[in-house]
């Protein structure tokens, strides 16, 4: 029983066009909630494109086609990002994205984490001083800028800058989290932190982490999918 | 929820949009109309080519097209060596400091009123011409010069920029192969920044086009097709200057409107032109 | 052989000729400056008046160019007033929501807007003006609303565009940012987007306020004539720097006024140049835009 996997997202028969040029063919593949899967393979065949077609992301971009079907298990019930009528606002606090780089906003670090709070009509500063914190320790953060949330974020090394981020995507408690090579610009220290502190967020949520480091896929994901030729050629069980 | 209020922001960024667009055809629309009794009364044909003579109910304005043709195509000319000169040195062929010396000069150049320029024109300029090379001082030369310095900024910073987008690796591989400054300027950078250099030269010479004071200032005003760089004329926009006092029923009061349809064509054709030398720009690039 | 005489012969013709070019302006200013300078102090501006008295409004000015400076401001006050939100939220739209077939064409349509003589600006102006004076009441003629509308229409252009470009010009991350993080468009836009484009807007504006500041082909068309005091309405007529600059330029009737003309040079001079200084400081490339202007 406590090994019973639960299905939180799953794909079927994926495709993914850029205008004319087809990025995703035919995928179909289930993620289990609560595990971190790695999602690797050689660059430009689509990792970080799938990860954006479960947040929407690629709404944002011109001329994109998408077809087949994707469900997610989320706030109780299976929705699919695809229907029309979907709030992309509220499934984007739910499905929560971190960067390659890391993008705090030019602000404080305290109005950084408050942002999201504020965009999603938080207004109690009790609750958004208790949240914040909270976010902050969940991202191993807290200790080292309790003391300085009015100083500006951009002065944060890039390690912090990143774990800032992280922790802004967790104030609003998002049940899955998609990482699009959140080390890739750190340094080795800041990357195994990092990847400590993704490992640990297995407890609260649902991590699909796209990498092109092997040994780093091989030492955090659960399950392993690889992206060869536009198609997903292997799922397997990662040795963690 | 929500979505009433996106819904709500969006619709008055459009409405802005649209009122703002519909602004311009308004322009046109509004002369047109306050236009018609002139085109009602005499012909087409006799409107823009034929002579200036209201006693005897000709309206004309081919003397005012003919004048804005003389001066701003003079201008232009007058105007396109100095900015080559100036871009070329800016571009290539000074040092570092004179750069940014020069570059300073052109664009205080940009703010200063096309009126002061009129002002020290008919103070400083006339005179000399007078004297210089006779004739009544107020003509197309003294006219053509002072509005090509005004255009001058418009066409060096455009030159300007043209020539140092010009992909930096050509320049480069020039230096490598033992080009010199002035011979990377010139079949390297020259070359290349021709389009750009076009459509700078075409936007200052719609500038010139459209310039108003200098030429109500400087130029004369006499209603007659200039036949020579020493004589009186006048523009389409100094005659919508001049005229607007006489009486407004009159076709001669009219003809104003006429001057700005011609003049908002012109802007128009120089327009599509301009963009079209862009996307060819693009298109080879 | 013949080539490198020809290189040379570009060489020093371009100093030669930038050096006319220098040399020239270098003479004009200096022109001014000689023949203005004497002319500046506080009797310029005021005239006979006393200086305290005319600010208060209590005592009128006739030989200073005090009611001139007044509806300079007044203008451009009420023309970036009406131009700004209009221009603000077309450029938003264009940026943020429109199709590229809507870009094209009313980026276009802003094209030929921006490359507009203002004497044909300023004939729209007039056009309504005629029409208000014949359809609603014979009050209503040229005034100091009429041109503030016809400069607003004007400079539009600069505003839309420097919004517009300042909007596209923001880094793709920083577009995304509030995004992921479950913001609707019109947050992102309000909390993000326009925030970190305030300096390229704010050039735009600035450029704005310099291009209403010494416009003269609009005004001469709008209603300024050359007394007519401080403006009491916004339905009256108005004095205005650079008509006061032109007008004495003909009409000067003593060596007196015309050294008043030069020390107005100097003024609306120093006033513009001050204005596309601080606009070419704060954004380089919007700054060149604006060179379209006719």
């Amino acid at each position: 029983m406590p090994t019973e996997k639960k299905e939180k997202i799953i794909l079927d028969s994926v495709d993914f066009f850029y205008g004319t040029r087809q990025v995703l063919c035919d995928i179909s593949a289930t993620f289990y909630s609560h595990t971190l899967t790695a999602i690797t393979g050689p660059s430009g065949q689509g990792k970080s494109t799938l990860l954006g077609l479960l947040n929407c992301m690629w709404k944002e971009i011109p001329d994109t086609r998408c077809s087949g079907d994707i469900q997610i298990f989320l706030g109780g019930q299976w929705i699919s990002p695809f229907r029309k009528d979907i709030s992309l606002s509220h499934l984007r606090r739910k499905v929560a994205m971190i960067f390659q780089e890391p993008n705090p906003l030019p602000m404080s670090i305290g109005k950084n984490m408050a942002f999201p709070l504020k965009l999603a009509g938080v207004r109690d500063k009790y609750l958004i001083e208790e949240k914040v914190r909270r976010a902050l320790e969940q991202a191993f953060l807290w200790k080292e800028v309790k003391d300085r949330l009015e100083e500006s974020a951009l002065n944060l090394s890039g390690g912090q800058k990143q774990r800032l981020c992280i922790a802004r995507a967790l104030i609003l408690e998002p049940e899955i989290l998609l990482c699009d090579e959140p080390t890739s610009s750190l340094d080795s220290k800041a990357a195994g932190i990092i990847e400590e502190l993704l490992v640990s967020l297995k407890e609260n949520c649902t991590l699909l982490v796209v990498s092109h480091y092997l040994d780093q896929v091989r030492r955090i994901g659960d399950l392993v999918m690889t992206l060869e030729n536009e198609g997903l050629t292997n799922f397997k069980e990662g040795l963690s | 929820m929500r979505p009433s209020k996106e819904l709500l922001a969006k619709s008055v960024f459009l409405c802005c949009a649209i009122a703002s667009a519909a602004i311009i055809l308004a322009i046109l629309g509004f002369m047109v109309a306050l236009g018609i009794p002139l085109f009602r009364e005499s012909t087409f044909s006799a409107i823009w080519s034929g002579p200036w003579a209201p006693h005897r109910g000709a309206y004309g304005i081919w003397a005012m097209i003919s004048g804005t043709f003389w001066i701003a195509f003079l201008a232009a000319m007058i105007c396109l060596p100095l900015s080559l000169g100036m871009s070329f040195v800016i571009s290539s062929l000074a040092g570092r400091r004179v750069r940014k010396l020069l570059g300073a000069l052109v664009r205080f150049m940009t703010g200063i009123p096309t009126v002061i320029y009129g002002f020290i024109g008919i103070f400083l300029l006339v005179p000399l011409i007078r004297e210089g090379l006779g004739g009544p001082g107020i003509c197309v030369l003294t006219a053509s010069i002072m509005l090509a310095i005004l255009i001058s900024p418009t066409m060096i910073l455009f030159f300007t920029d043209s020539l140092l987008a010009v992909n930096a690796a050509y320049v480069q591989a020039a230096k490598a192969l033992g080009a010199n400054r002035v011979q990377r300027l010139l079949y390297v950078m020259v070359p290349r920044a021709l389009g750009g250099m076009a459509s700078g030269f075409i936007l200052a010479l719609g500038r010139a086009l459209g310039d108003t004071l200098i030429a109500l200032m400087l130029a004369g005003n006499a209603i007659r097709p200039p036949q020579g760089f020493l004589e009186p004329a006048r523009t389409l926009t100094a005659h919508i200057a001049l005229v607007k006092a006489a009486d407004f029923d009159s076709m001669e009061f009219r003809s104003i409107f006429a001057c700005g349809i011609a003049l908002y064509l012109f802007t128009i054709l120089a327009t599509i032109a301009v963009r079209m030398m862009a996307r060819e720009r693009v298109a080879v690039s | 052989m013949m080539r490198v005489f020809m290189e040379k012969m570009v060489e020093y013709l371009s100093w030669a000729l930038a050096l006319l070019l220098c040399l020239s302006v270098s003479v004009f200013l200096s022109y001014l400056l000689i023949k203005g300078l004497p002319s500046l102090g506080s009797e310029l501006v005021f005239g006979k008046a006393d200086p305290l008295s005319a600010l208060l409004g209590r005592e009128r000015v006739f030989d200073g160019i005090f009611p001139a400076i007044i509806g300079t401001l007044c203008l451009v006050v009420l023309s970036t007033l009406m131009a700004l939100p209009l221009g603000i939220c077309s450029g938003v739209y264009l940026s943020e929501y429109a199709t590229p077939i809507m870009k094209k064409v009313v980026g276009g349509l802003f094209d030929v807007l921006a490359g507009i003589p203002s004497i044909v600006v300023g004939l729209y102006g007039f056009s309504v003006a005629i029409f208000l004076h014949h359809h609603f009441s014979d009050r209503l003629g040229p005034c100091l609303l009429i041109s503030a509308i016809s400069l607003g229409v004007l400079v539009l252009p600069y505003i839309v565009r420097s919004t517009q470009t300042s909007l596209e010009e923001l880094p793709a991350h920083i577009r995304h940012t509030a995004t992921a993080l479950g913001a609707t468009r019109l947050q992102n836009i309000a909390y993000v987007l326009i925030p970190n484009a305030l300096s390229g807007i704010s050039s735009g504006v600035i450029l704005a306020i310099g291009r209403c500041a010494e416009d003269t082909a609009v005004i001469l068309l709008t209603g300024v004539v050359a007394t007519a005091g401080v403006p009491s309405s916004l339905l009256s007529q108005y004095e205005a720097l650079p008509f006061y600059i032109f007008y004495i330029s003909s009409q000067y009737t003593s060596p007196a006024e015309l050294s008043n003309g030069y020390g107005a040079c100097l003024v609306l001079l120093g006033i513009c140049s001050v204005l596309f200084m601080v606009a070419h400081g704060m954004q380089k490339r919007l700054f060149h835009w604006a060179l379209y202007r006719p």
